[in-house]
């Protein structure tokens, strides 16, 4: 707004010379009572839990400071295979998703908006409907004589009846599921924005459909192919109840051992170490894509 | 115009996405499925055709009593979260306060923090103020991962409106309250529209900050079909899951009418 917006005003007194100071306040504090519930709601529901947590995560039990939950988690060969179990299939995740959603969001680009409205629509169904619905789905389907078991028997690839429920594959295919959509939708928002006339400029010159997509779409997709990726990968890291109805208790993720710790063992304080290594971790990730898109956005 | 995509691209685009399709709506066609067998058991394809599950559920009262649940608190949320999520939208699009890019940053944190650590922050936090948590613990929980979507969907809308309407306002001599109330408030109505079905949506469907604040009175929807799941899985939990995906397909319908679902995938 510029400053001589309020001259004119007919009912209201010519302003006085610090007229131009009092209305900008005016406004900021309009807006500060606009923002108060939200923030208030922000930093005592959402920062302070936080806060607690981490708090939480360095108290011993007399309530002292301490590092022995960190220790005992880090120093366990256990836990430490559940990090290891976890990393491995969030990136085997975010590299299948990526892999998928790529191509998807290109074609869903190049379709007529009647279809492609279809397409985001079938998308977008699923993410929007429960994890614990599609996690359900996917157990009809990879349990013993599911969908998925049964036809590999009949055509003969495995020679019994089984079930693939408990394995880490189970973990991965209804993992890609769950959070392709986010995936394929960060990656179509880029690729919309790709210039047409490019694509066109590079076949004219000769290359072929294929080198066209890998030297001229792929690089030009590649900011959202990154900022789905974090986001897979992030997510993926953190979920455990597609992981642990799919995997079992013979397969732990690190949200469900945390999960197991604060809700089953009751042991808060090595739940909260727990999720602040997470928490690191996933910041850790997120930091260089946060700063990247902050400066993309001014 | 060069027209040169091969007809062979064409069939494998197209059979790739077919396939695709398959893989992302399977889980959902299944569950649909199953949930009208005739069978005991489940199964997929489903034996017979029968509506006797759906009648189960409907006589059931856990499941009653957690639809009832879930349909309080995802009406308390949305309520909550579209109310907040206007004042706070209006703020960030207007700039005018002081650190807004972290008053941004702070309303869209919840979207980016993994819900399982901010799900058991919020249990340590209010067990150890509060005692027992409770229904309010898990509306404020609801609340905090739903505002963000309210935030976003109303700032989307506010991008695309004329900030000449309000000066013109202010021109006419109108006040403050007036021109918010009249000028500001029905720009941002189809994105507080939209936002507030994405609200219910999240609240109704939200599984993790409802596990972590379950308690045997307090069970949403998701958490009833969670704990069926892990004990003793029945067609019933099926006939429960397909009403919910009925809910989506109608909230996804509803957005798409007032504001067009595809506004959201470049935003």
């Amino acid at each position: 707004m510029s400053p001589s917006t309020d001259n004119g005003v007919v009912d209201t007194p010519p302003l006085p010379p610090q007229g131009v100071s009092t209305r900008v306040l005016g406004g900021i504090a309009e807006d500060a009572t606009l923002s108060a519930p939200g923030v208030f709601l922000i930093l005592l529901a959402f920062i302070l839990p936080i806060g607690q947590m981490l708090l939480l995560s360095l108290e011993n039990t007399t309530g002292g400071l301490t590092v022995e939950h960190f220790t005992r988690f880090l120093g366990d060969g256990y836990y430490l295979g559940i990090v290891w179990r976890t990393l491995r299939l969030s990136l085997l995740i975010t590299v299948i998703a990526a892999v998928i959603g790529f191509p998807l969001a290109y074609v869903m680009a190049h379709v007529g908006p009647r279809l492609r409205l279809w397409l985001i629509i079938l998308v977008i169904l699923p993410l929007m409907t429960s994890v614990v619905v599609r996690t359900f789905g996917w157990m009809v389907l990879l349990g013993r004589g599911g969908l998925i078991p049964f036809t590999l028997w009949k055509l003969g690839f495995v020679n019994r009846n089984f079930t693939l429920m408990q394995t880490e594959s189970a973990i991965v295919i209804g993992m890609v599921q769950v959070l392709l959509p986010f995936m394929t939708l960060s990656v179509l928002g880029v690729v919309m924005k790709v210039d047409r006339r490019l694509e066109e400029a590079a076949r004219t010159m000769g290359a072929s459909f294929l080198a066209t997509l890998r030297t001229v779409v792929l690089p030009l997709a590649m900011p959202g192919i990154v900022a789905g990726s974090l986001l897979v990968f992030t997510l993926s890291v953190s979920s455990f109840i597609t992981p642990s109805l799919l995997g079992g208790v013979r397969l732990p993720v690190v949200a469900g051992s945390i999960y197991e710790a604060a809700t089953k063992t009751l042991e808060w304080n090595f739940a909260a170490a727990q999720s602040v290594i997470l928490l690191i971790g996933v910041f850790l990730v997120l930091l260089p894509y946060l700063k990247l898109t902050g400066r993309r956005h001014g | 115009m060069v027209r040169a995509v091969p007809t062979t691209v064409r069939i494998t685009a197209f059979l790739f996405v077919v396939l695709t399709l398959v893989f992302v709506l399977a889980p959902l066609v299944v569950v649909a499925g199953v949930s009208v067998s005739e069978s005991q058991f489940i199964a997929f394809p489903p034996a017979g055709f029968s509506l006797r599950w759906y009648s189960a559920i409907l006589t059931s009262g856990a499941y009653l009593g957690a639809a009832w649940t879930s349909l309080k608190l995802a009406v308390l949320v949305t309520i909550c979260a579209t109310v907040i999520g206007a004042g706070a939208a209006i703020t960030l699009h207007r700039r005018r306060l002081p650190g807004a890019a972290l008053l941004a940053g702070l309303f869209l944190s919840p979207l980016i923090l993994p819900t399982i650590i901010f799900a058991i922050g919020l249990l340590m936090l209010w067990s150890a103020t509060f005692g027992p948590v409770s229904f309010t613990a898990l509306w404020i929980g609801h609340t905090v991962v739903a505002l963000p979507y309210v935030v976003r969907t109303t700032l989307a809308v506010l991008a695309e409106s004329d900030p000449f309407l309000e000066e013109a306002a202010a021109t006419m001599g109108a006040r403050r309250w007036q021109r918010l109330v009249f000028v500001v408030l029905p720009q941002c109505l189809p994105g507080l529209a939209a936002g507030a079905f994405f609200a219910f949506n999240i609240s109704f469907d939200e599984a993790v900050v409802a596990l972590f604040l379950r308690t045997p009175d307090l069970v949403t929807l998701p958490i009833q079909i969670y704990n069926q799941l892990e004990f003793s899985p029945d067609p019933s939990v099926a006939a429960v899951s397909t009403l919910m995906i009925g809910v989506t397909i109608l909230l996804i319908v509803v957005i798409d009418r007032l504001l067009g679902i595809q506004r959201f995938t470049g935003a």
